[in-house]
């Protein structure tokens, strides 16, 4: 499903975020990516969405080598992995029916399946009684919740959760991590970038740890091992 | 995917960037505008030069005295002569005669000098031609042709200074309403670079999130891209549209004084701009959006980094 072959990122000639990593993640797998600040966690996860490129090596996601993908084919790649952030990344403005259905919109799907498609994902996410809320008017795990949804619009085959439960009391993070697992039971492989100890602790999931840009462990059923 | 859907959408969020940034809109369309009064006040002006040019030019006139030994063939075939060229448009032949009766009825009144061409005994005017041209250039030239041997020494003087100042004059005048107003277009231009940049450069930042976001989940570069153009667009052709509501409802309402005061020229101006409002117009958005369109390209380069 995910390849990264002898993947290094240099940010400048002598300052590297990721070394030499290699790295398979099975369809529907739900792998967490552990590491302290710094440890190039984010970064493999901005290389699987095409945020970076990488310096050296290979990335295949699927087929498909986005190693060097040109940026007409981005938008394509995009529709394909869905993304969680920290922050939820939210238009203030809009309604939480709204946010959820600006992706669909930018892609250019009709208002029908608009229609169809976002009441499915609410519901999937547990907010369809607050279609019509502001994000402002939710709680964080909501509002996260919300751009869980969005990320799911387009059925992606794989969803990157970056630090999801961040800026979440532990019940909300908990939630969310719930809300992942379901998603990952409905078939999504989910790459989940996280330095919270206890949640990694809980999922008894796939754990790769990062330090200093390497992989120091790959483990099934892992635990979070660093201090 | 639809395209025409896109489209639709492109142009929503399009009206939603240049309503959320209301007075910024405004004051780039108002420079638009301003950009565009000026080249259209610098070629109102040009059309009222050369009308009032062509109608001087039209009354104009080269008059070329021969000596009294001059005979009636001699100018007649100096007449000729001028007719063969085709800057010429017509030759009048005036006969010493004529010039006596035209010259004693003009002093009838004046007994001195009444008296003073009785004294000489003989009429002491000579034949004349009077030369009109197509063009009020080409009085040098005819001026310079009629310096051949054959008719230079039969002549005794031509006169037409006093018009060529006129003309002069109002030649030099439009040139400097043109430099003034090209320089004051450019002036102007130069303000509406600057100022659609920034609101193009504002745009993007009121908009910063909306675009990581339609980024993050795979819109298309030229959706992105897309209402911006549309914005530096739309900002060009609600402006012409103002300036084409601006000029014809001031040319309706001052139909009377243009023609009161220019004459002639202000029934040609308000002709000029009916009869070729769409060339004129239709050249001025051409030109405005081009200038926008440039300048929203370097805009997003600098800015909005996809």
């Amino acid at each position: 499903m995910i390849r990264f072959s002898n993947v290094s990122k240099f940010y400048e000639p002598s300052t590297h975020a990721l070394l030499h990593v290699n790295l398979h993640i099975k369809p529907g797998e739900f792998i967490s990516i552990v590491g302290q600040s710094g440890s190039g966690k984010t970064t493999l996860a901005k290389l699987l969405f095409a945020e970076e490129k990488p310096t050296k090596g290979k990335i295949v996601v699927g087929d498909w080598d986005i190693s060097n993908i040109s940026q007409s084919d981005i938008p394509g790649l995009r529709r394909q992995i869905g993304v969680v952030f920290q922050d939820f990344k939210l238009l203030s403005r809009k309604t939480v029916f709204e946010n959820v259905s600006f992706a669909l919109e930018v892609a250019g799907e009709e208002r029908k399946r608009i229609r169809e498609i976002v009441p499915q994902v609410l519901k999937i996410v547990g907010l369809s009684d607050k279609h019509s809320r502001y994000p402002r008017q939710l709680s964080g795990g909501e509002q996260q919740r919300v751009s869980i949804a969005r990320s799911l619009v387009h059925r992606p085959k794989i969803l990157v959760a970056d630090e999801p439960t961040g800026n979440l009391d532990t019940i909300h993070a908990y939630e969310i991590i719930q809300l992942l697992k379901k998603i990952n039971e409905y078939g999504t492989t989910v790459v989940l970038v996280t330095h919270d100890r206890d949640i990694v602790n809980a999922l008894k999931k796939r754990v790769v740890t990062i330090a200093e840009g390497k992989i120091v462990s790959d483990i099934e059923r892992g635990k979070y091992l660093l201090s | 995917m639809s395209i025409t859907l896109s489209i639709a959408r492109m142009v929503k969020f399009t009206s939603q960037n240049v309503f959320r940034n209301f007075w910024l809109s405004f004051i780039t369309s108002t420079i638009f505008v301003l950009t565009l009064i000026t080249i259209n006040a610098v070629l109102f002006m040009n059309v009222v030069a050369d009308s009032v040019l062509e109608t001087v030019g039209q009354k104009v006139e080269v008059t070329f005295y021969f000596l009294p030994n001059a005979t009636e063939d001699i100018v007649a075939s100096a007449q000729g002569y001028l007719r063969g060229f085709s800057q010429v448009r017509d030759v009048q032949f005036v006969s010493k005669e004529d010039a006596l009766n035209s010259f004693t009825q003009r002093y009838q009144n004046d007994e001195v000098i009444l008296s003073s061409l009785s004294e000489l005994g003989e009429n002491p005017f000579g034949h004349s031609l009077v030369v009109s041209t197509y063009s009020t250039e080409d009085f040098g030239f005819i001026v310079d042709a009629m310096e051949t041997p054959e008719f230079s020494s039969y002549i005794k003087e031509h006169d037409f200074t006093d018009y060529q100042q006129v003309i002069e004059k109002i030649e030099l005048l439009n040139k400097r309403i043109r430099y003034a107003g090209f320089c004051f277009a450019a002036l102007f231009g130069l303000i509406a670079i600057m100022i659609i940049f920034n609101t193009i450069r504002v745009a993007i930042y009121v908009h910063r999130d909306e675009i990581a976001i339609m980024k993050l989940v795979g819109a298309n570069d030229w959706f992105i891209r897309g209402p911006f153009i549309l914005e530096a667009l739309l900002y060009s052709l609600l402006s012409t549209l103002a300036i084409v509501i601006i000029i014809f409802v001031a040319l309706g309402a001052s139909h009377v004084q243009m023609i009161g005061f220019f004459g002639d020229a202000g029934e040609q101006i308000i002709q000029y701009f009916k009869d070729n409002a769409i060339i004129i117009f239709g050249l001025e958005f051409a030109g405005l959006a081009m200038l926008s369109l440039l300048t929203t390209a370097f805009a997003m380069r600098k800015y909005l980094k996809i």
